[in-house]
């Protein structure tokens, strides 16, 4: 009850200091702003209020995953129970081949499951975000669709999010999957998210993870951001990560729908994601690094010249004006991260540090 | 009412049909909001009224004519007046000073009153029995509908400029769209407030629309004969067109992650410049002298131009992060229970941000609003 009236209270901080994000969830991803950004949060809050019946939101992107939809719900079915403090959204991601007709016979079938139907194929990440923006639960579990996560590790998951995480991911445990086109690179990918987050997550494929409402309040994903989602939540939202071990099969139907060709992507996000964890409050001092980097090597250059080491240069001959240009080209490098550096701190100022959902996760450590 | 024995103006005849069928509308809310910008090449606005309200006409439509332009356009609208003045549902608005289309769209959209809304250039492109089929298909439940000029009478260097455009166009739509440049588009009205639409970038309504998530159509409707001709513009022209559709592709691809982009480029310049300066190293290593050599500026240079564009990559990635949470990754689709609300919503969004536009230009210039 306490921790409900706390969510309810910081919810309605959020209300008062930062209207987008409760707003878009209430209105369904219409964009409103202003007085009634507020009247629409607030609908949020009763809505969220009335649904206090559900705890555990499971929340599966699906794309082209037909067969798949019956073998999902009756599986997340057996595992949760059939009481109704849970509830699953089946998140189409634009499919083709008949998964929203499948998810809408569950829809009508059971009132626990939701359809949430996407405009058309948004990716993986989108459709996770679309789940936990209209989820109500405390508790959101997300899975992948295509039934190599097992439903029956759920309460476990959750159990272990009660013991004081905020994010708890899965591993898969002897994984079911061909070794050189999924398991190797993937064994490497985690090896190098590891060493460059800092964040020791075994398995940042499997999609097996739980979240606390208040962590999910605090990320917003895009782009491909699902593969990081942990080392996301301890940079952005200071979240408290846990791993277990989680049961994994082999694909039943269907086809897999990933490639090999996302090293660019992965790595491209990587060098984001390590740069937002160490310089997204202050982008001033990360070009000021390079800049300064650029500006020792440009007093180099200056000083080789004019100490007369420039290889036998000499003002008068062509080869004197060599090291001087270099050492002008670096100067205008450090001036050009300088000032780009400024444009960074213009970029966020309006937007750091206001409202409850932009702080970090915080959990009282001696309880009044 | 038109003294139709004594006009000598032949357009008389044709207004005194007009007018019959609307006063039999009048009082009613319209069906139909044709909104037209008034900006580059304007024919005579009389005949275009006159031929595209026609088929509304003879399709018992209750429709509106907003006519949006700018002060330099004061004699082309001026003719509309007398319309006007005889009942004909017209109404002209005219902004302070020059805004560019894709504001005076929005402008018109905040005015229209349908929830049909038709796009018109201010030159007739199409012949127009096709708003027939354009207004079937929004109401068969398309969010956009655009139109595709075939058959085209025009020459073939105006189809090869048209094929050129849409490689680019049609590989960000899926191929789906084969004539953005048409211009003639019936779209609903609270999609087109919900689109993000500014600068030169309304001329790809149909493929924003389309990567929004909304369902946009495409008919064919016959070319107008006064869209027949040749037309080869200033190089100047082109340029614009080439940086607007890879200013488009940009955004598809890669507004939720800049760093890919300029990552891909920084990299590879990077990579060349250290190159170079790794070679040179060596060579000095080596024993050869360093300062005689140009390509040390030159391997210098492209380092840092490498570094530039992963800088304003990380820069790109920081406005990302932090504009994330105002910005909705997916659109939902509506379904039948849910469209009520929804339409409740987004009236009051399209009410809400495009009369802003409209309540500023008032409130500048209230003398301008023609009507």
């Amino acid at each position: 009850m306490r921790g409900r009236i706390l969510s309810a209270a910081q919810s309605l901080h959020a209300v008062h200091d930062r209207c987008e994000f409760p707003a878009r969830k209430a209105t369904n991803g219409v964009r409103i702003r202003g007085s009634q950004a507020r009247n629409a949060a607030q609908r949020l809050l009763r809505i969220r209020a009335m649904s206090s019946a559900i705890r555990i939101s499971v929340v599966v992107p699906l794309f082209n995953e037909r067969e798949n939809v019956p073998h999902l719900v009756r599986a997340v079915r057996a595992a949760l129970g059939e009481a109704h403090d849970w509830e699953l959204l089946l998140v189409d991601d634009g499919s083709t081949d008949g998964t929203r007709e499948a998810a809408e016979a569950e829809e009508r079938a059971d009132e626990r499951i939701r359809l949430v139907p996407l405009a058309r194929n948004y990716g993986q990440t989108a459709a996770m975000q679309a789940g936990f923006d209209l989820s109500l639960g405390e508790v959101v579990v997300s899975m992948d669709g295509d039934l190599q996560n097992d439903p029956a590790d759920i309460p476990a998951l959750v159990a272990r999010l009660d013991e004081g995480f905020d994010l708890v991911a899965g591993y898969r445990l002897r994984r079911q999957d061909r070794l050189l086109t999924r398991k190797l690179p993937s064994w490497a990918a985690n090896r190098v998210i590891r060493m460059i987050t800092g964040v020791a997550i075994r398995d940042n494929g499997c999609s097996l993870k739980a979240y606390r409402r208040e962590l999910l309040e605090r990320i917003h994903l895009y782009s491909d951001m699902h593969r990081f989602i942990p080392a996301t939540a301890v940079a952005v939202a200071g979240a408290r990560v846990a791993e277990m071990p989680v049961r994994h099969h082999a694909r039943r139907f269907g086809d897999s729908k990933y490639g090999l060709s996302r090293i660019w992507k992965v790595a491209s996000d990587l060098v984001t994601l390590k740069m937002l964890s160490s310089f997204r409050e202050r982008p001033l001092a990360m070009f000021g690094i390079g800049a300064s980097g650029a500006s020792i090597l440009a007093l180099v250059f200056i000083l080789l010249t004019a100490f007369g080491l420039g290889d036998g240069g000499t003002a008068a001959s062509p080869a004197g004006f060599v090291f001087p240009s270099v050492a002008l080209v670096l100067v205008s490098l450090a001036f050009y991260l300088l000032l780009l550096g400024l444009v960074g701190e213009v970029a966020i100022s309006g937007r750091r540090g206001i409202g409850a959902y932009e702080l970090p996760v915080v959990r009282e450590v001696f309880p009044w | 009412m038109v003294d139709m024995r004594r006009s000598r103006d032949p357009r008389d005849v044709r207004v005194a049909e007009l007018v019959i069928p609307i006063s039999q509308h009048r009082g009613r809310e319209p069906d139909v909001s044709v909104i037209v910008p008034v900006t580059e090449r304007p024919e005579p606005l009389v005949e275009l009224f006159l031929e595209y309200s026609a088929p509304l006409v003879a399709a018992g439509c209750a429709y509106e004519f907003l006519f949006v332009t700018e002060p330099r356009n004061r004699e082309l609208v001026e003719p509309l007046r007398e319309l006007t003045e005889r009942g004909l549902p017209i109404r002209v608005f005219e902004v302070g000073h020059s805004v560019g289309e894709s504001v005076l769209l929005k402008l018109g959209a905040a005015r229209s009153r349908a929830e049909a809304v038709v796009i018109l250039p201010a030159y007739r492109r199409i012949r127009a029995t096709a708003l027939t089929e354009l207004l079937a298909r929004i109401r068969a439940g398309a969010d956009l509908v655009n139109c595709r000029r075939s058959p085209r009478s025009d020459s073939w260097l105006n189809r090869v400029q048209t094929r050129i455009l849409h490689l680019v166009v049609g590989g960000l739509s899926g191929g789906r769209i084969r004539d953005v440049a048409s211009g003639v588009r019936g779209v609903r009205r609270s999609v087109l407030a919900e689109i993000p639409l500014y600068g030169d970038f309304y001329r790809f309504l149909p493929v924003i629309a389309m990567r929004e998530g909304y369902r946009v159509e495409e008919i064919d409707a016959p070319q107008h004969p006064r869209d027949a001709g040749t037309r080869v513009h200033w190089p100047g022209i082109y340029l614009r067109r080439l940086i607007d559709v890879f200013g488009l592709f940009f955004l598809a691809r890669f507004t939720f992650k800049p760093l890919r982009f300029f990552g891909m480029i920084g990299g590879i310049l990077s990579i060349l410049g250290g190159g170079i300066l790794a070679m040179l190293l060596l060579q000095r290593v080596g024993g050869a002298s360093l300062a005689d050599r140009p390509l040390l500026l030159l391997g210098v240079l492209i380092f840092t131009l490498g570094i530039q564009a992963v800088a304003l990559g990380l820069i790109g990635e920081i406005i990302v992060h932090f504009n994330a949470a105002s910005r909705s990754p997916y659109r939902v689709q509506l379904r039948a229970a849910e469209a009520e609300t929804r339409e409740d919503a987004s009236r009051f969004v399209a009410m809400r941000e495009s009369s802003f536009v409209a309540e500023q230009a008032e409130i500048n210039h209230p003398e301008r609003v023609i009507r």
